[in-house]
């Protein structure tokens, strides 16, 4: 028995994208809350968990501070022991060339000394931004059987949907398993085939390295899915695809955000955090010291999730309400999802919001537009930090900076607006 | 905070709390569950820990396995370190004493060693057995301030109450000046409430003197009242013995008052998350189209598609269906079938109400147990834990079914009020 581990796992966590905005203003895109209690980068992590895959390496550049916290020691996914741990590589000085991160690529490539002191036997490299669950044992056992130089996780997604994404064409070789890919482009305008890249990588470290240094040299861009890929296509390397038919979500723009997380409720919801076991570090915002959800007199719940800290004494519908929400009584929270202490005064009115932390709604106050189930591009979302005076109405499709001072709001604002 | 002076606390956990009947068959009454997933001896650690206290050592005899899981290396609540940490304390055998804790007095007493090994100016010395909230500190600065050797702890309750607590007249300064343990007929509402501040080298004087005393509200409190300065520390607030089965419940049900005397969060209780595992794996309480919650508590992981009204629920309880919970204390993990109904009920962890079955079911809520006539007389049916009740059976009021009963244990499917399985 070898007790090191032979898998190192790397998270490409850094990245913030301009859709997210007001969500990513103060934290990188895997940190953003997610499910009530969790943040995005909850998923890979507890699907490593899950794995028993526990020697992780977290790159994160942008606005770490949120998604350090976050990770702490490791503990809540059981990341730490001897041969277990998390470790965060923040951009560095060395004594040669230092530089910030330029692309996913690159972020690994700079720290290709702490890779090579780990030596596994593969690297398995995740985004830090999506929400799914896979047993990546299964995938690397695929990787192992076929000695592939690069494994890549794909779904298939519908051909009109596959400019967005990097896409694979597979052969039929193990058939409803996976096969060869034989072509691979980077968000085509005009896709031939349509198996999606869910960035989830397992490569033969010498083929990493060889083909991180060629792109580091001769490259000007450092991005696995539009550089790194097509290259080692171009060299004509052993690249399988591994087929993967579960459920991902993504959280891009607000309204993906928004129309993921409404995957969380139904009877049957398509993520089921809790068979998913889905874990999170419950140190972070201090959620271990909530005493349980308080139902009030004449309080409704209807289709929702609701986490430890929460007090409701109004009606709650189809939303998601994270610790420390408190829904006053009269008040009305439909489509929305509330970060937490989020607290929504009597007898105010929310459709479809979604609201960063801390957010105070006064009394009266009206956000989004009542109507049937919504659309997705109606959602008004809230930076955090935001007082709004009582009596307040804001329109559907709104966006509300982070932290506005009193005189940057006025009392009325109107569908799709935008104040900073 | 008075720093540097690494105030030594004990905390007596032996209790057998045999009154909470199938709640305690197998934890100390410390350990029983509280408030959805607190356990009632959270309320003391927390208490201390936001007393700046963290030296602490925990008296255990009876049934003493979960409470050790929970106390873990005590970092929950803060008492790992270099000055700080929580040391379990059980009975042992030794070289010349060896027996079991006979009484406070007498477990504080076997443990001497660790009080010398542990020098400190003061010791504090409380109960884990109820609900409250109070500035340790403060107290102890009461104690410098009075220059006494003891200090007790004490509140004012309703004179007929008075015959189950230590009572004390005090003179005007507050020096207690009388003393009766649990007197028959009252003389003073000032009940005693077990949390002692000793100074630490009285405190051994004491326990050394007569070495047949085994209790300190009978033997080493009245006769430091007669020679020395004992002063009552008043407390006012809420303040709860849950050691009966109607206390409990009804310590549960004011957590649900709209402006609640008890609110663990607001007095910063900390329960374990990480014993058990019982809470870092735990998703959101999920609401399910149709459901009903109505002034109740209701922890992560439960699954609610039935109606829940003025309940406690611990982590991981799933309501079915046209499910009812009404007037009930929901523990871990149980899982009510579809239309069944829990109406005036104690669930322990993981019991299985089946399809259709009733729990609690009459108007009459007077007659009480016949096995055990002073435990259950109110309307209250205790349901043991792991314990099944069969689809569509039909128990009654005031009933007790042991923990792990299966269908098969059951002689009919209508158990009446009064009766046990």
């Amino acid at each position: 028995m070898r007790l090191r581990p032979k898998v190192l796992a790397m998270i490409l966590a850094g990245g913030r994208v301009g859709e997210l905005d007001v969500l990513t203003a103060y934290r990188p895109k895997s940190a953003v809350p997610f499910g009530g209690f969790a943040r995005v980068i909850d998923f890979a992590l507890s699907n490593l968990m899950h794995s028993g895959l526990e020697l992780v390496a977290i790159l994160s550049q942008y606005r770490s501070f949120s998604l350090i916290t976050h990770i702490g020691v490791g503990a809540a996914w059981d990341m730490i022991g001897r041969y277990r741990g998390v470790s965060i590589l923040p951009p560095s000085q060395g004594s040669g060339r230092s530089s910030w991160y330029r692309g996913s690529a690159d972020a690994i490539h700079q720290n290709l000394d702490f890779v090579r002191y780990h030596d596994p036997e593969v690297i398995l490299i995740l985004s830090g931004d999506h929400v799914y669950h896979m047993d990546y044992r299964e995938i690397l056992a695929y990787h192992r059987e076929k000695d592939a130089d690069l494994t890549i996780a794909c779904l298939r997604v519908p051909m009109s949907e596959a400019s967005r994404f990097g896409v694979a064409e597979i052969d039929d070789e193990d058939g409803e398993t996976g096969g060869r890919i034989l072509r691979y482009a980077e968000k085509p305008a005009e896709p031939e085939f349509n198996w999606a890249s869910l960035t989830v990588y397992c490569f033969k470290p010498s083929v990493l390295y060889e083909v991180l240094d060629t792109n580091a040299r001769e490259d000007d861009s450092f991005e696995f899915g539009r550089d790194v890929l097509p290259r080692i296509m171009a060299e004509q390397r052993r690249v399988y695809g591994f087929k993967f038919r579960g459920y991902w979500g993504y959280t891009r723009t607000i309204a993906e955000y928004w129309r993921t997380s409404m995957d969380l409720l139904g009877l049957e919801p398509k993520i089921p955090l809790a068979d998913w076991g889905i874990r999170t570090n419950l140190e972070h915002r201090a959620v271990r010291d909530c005493q349980p959800l308080k139902v009030g007199h004449g309080a409704e719940l209807k289709n929702s999730l609701a986490y430890n800290g929460c007090v409701v004494e109004g009606c709650v519908e189809n939303s998601i309400l994270f610790p420390g929400v408190h829904v006053k009584s009269g008040a009305t929270v439909r489509n929305s999802v509330l970060f937490f202490d989020n607290v929504v005064g009597h007898d105010a009115v929310l459709d479809t919001v979604v609201s960063d932390v801390n957010v105070t709604f006064g009394s009266g106050v009206q956000v989004g537009e009542p109507g049937p189930w919504p659309m997705a591009d109606k959602v008004t979302v809230i930076g955090w930090n935001n007082h709004l005076p009582d009596g307040m109405v804001i329109g559907s499709g709104c966006t509300l900076h982070p932290h506005l001072r009193p005189e940057d709001l006025s009392m009325k604002i109107g569908n799709g607006e935008v104040c900073r | 905070m008075i720093h540097g002076d690494n105030t030594l606390v004990l905390l007596l956990a032996g209790g057998v709390g045999s009154r909470l009947n199938v709640l305690v068959q197998s934890r100390a009454k410390p350990a029983v569950p509280f408030a959805g997933f607190y356990r009632i001896i959270d309320f003391s650690l927390s208490n201390v820990m936001n007393s700046g206290l963290s030296r602490v050592g925990v008296l255990t005899q009876y049934k003493p396995l979960s409470l050790m899981r929970h106390l873990g290396t005590g970092e929950a609540w803060d008492f790992t370190g270099r000055t700080r940490g929580v040391t379990i304390l059980p009975p042992r055998t030794g070289s010349k004493d060896s027996d079991w804790y006979k009484g406070t007095a007498d477990a504080v007493r076997q443990n001497i060693d660790f009080i010398r090994a542990h020098p400190s100016k003061e010791t504090v010395i409380l109960s884990g057995d109820h609900i409250y909230r109070m500035d340790l500190d403060e107290m102890l600065r009461f104690h410098r301030r009075k220059e006494a050797e003891v200090t007790i702890a004490m509140m004012v309750v309703p004179l007929s109450e008075i015959h189950q607590f230590g009572a004390g007249i005090t003179n005007g300064e507050g020096r207690i000046v009388e003393w009766e343990e649990k007197p028959a007929v009252a003389r003073t509402n000032l009940a005693s409430m077990g949390i002692y501040v000793f100074d630490t080298e009285y405190l051994l004087r004491l326990l050394e003197e007569n070495r047949e005393e085994v209790d300190f509200g009978m033997h080493l409190i009245p006769r430091a009242i007669e020679r020395d300065n004992v002063f009552a520390y008043p407390f006012h607030g809420y303040w709860r013995d849950v050691g009966t089965v109607q206390a409990y419940w009804e310590a549960n049900m004011d957590l649900l008052k709209p402006e609640p005397e008890i609110s663990p969060q607001v007095w910063g209780i900390r329960p374990n998350p990480y014993a058990d595992s019982f809470q870092a794996d735990r998703c959101p309480a999920r609401f399910v189209e149709g459901c009903r919650v109505d002034a109740s508590m209701i922890s992560a992981g439960c699954v609610i598609e039935g109606t829940v009204v003025n309940s406690v629920l611990s982590p991981g309880v799933k309501v079915a269906k046209n499910a009812v919970v009404r007037d009930a204390i929901i523990l871990h993990d149980c899982k009510i079938e579809e239309g069944a109904v829990v109406d005036l009920a104690i669930l322990d962890k993981r019991v299985r109400v089946g399809r259709g079955a009733l729990v609690g079911q009459g108007e009459d809520r007077s007659t009480p147990n016949r096995s055990f006539p002073k435990h259950l007389y109110t309307g209250i049916t205790l349901i043991g834990k792991e314990a099944e009740v069969p689809p569509q059976a039909v128990i009654g009021r005031n009933c007790v079914v042991m923990p792990g009963r299966k269908a098969e244990d059951y002689p009919s499917m209508s158990v009446s009020t009064g009766e046990s399985i």
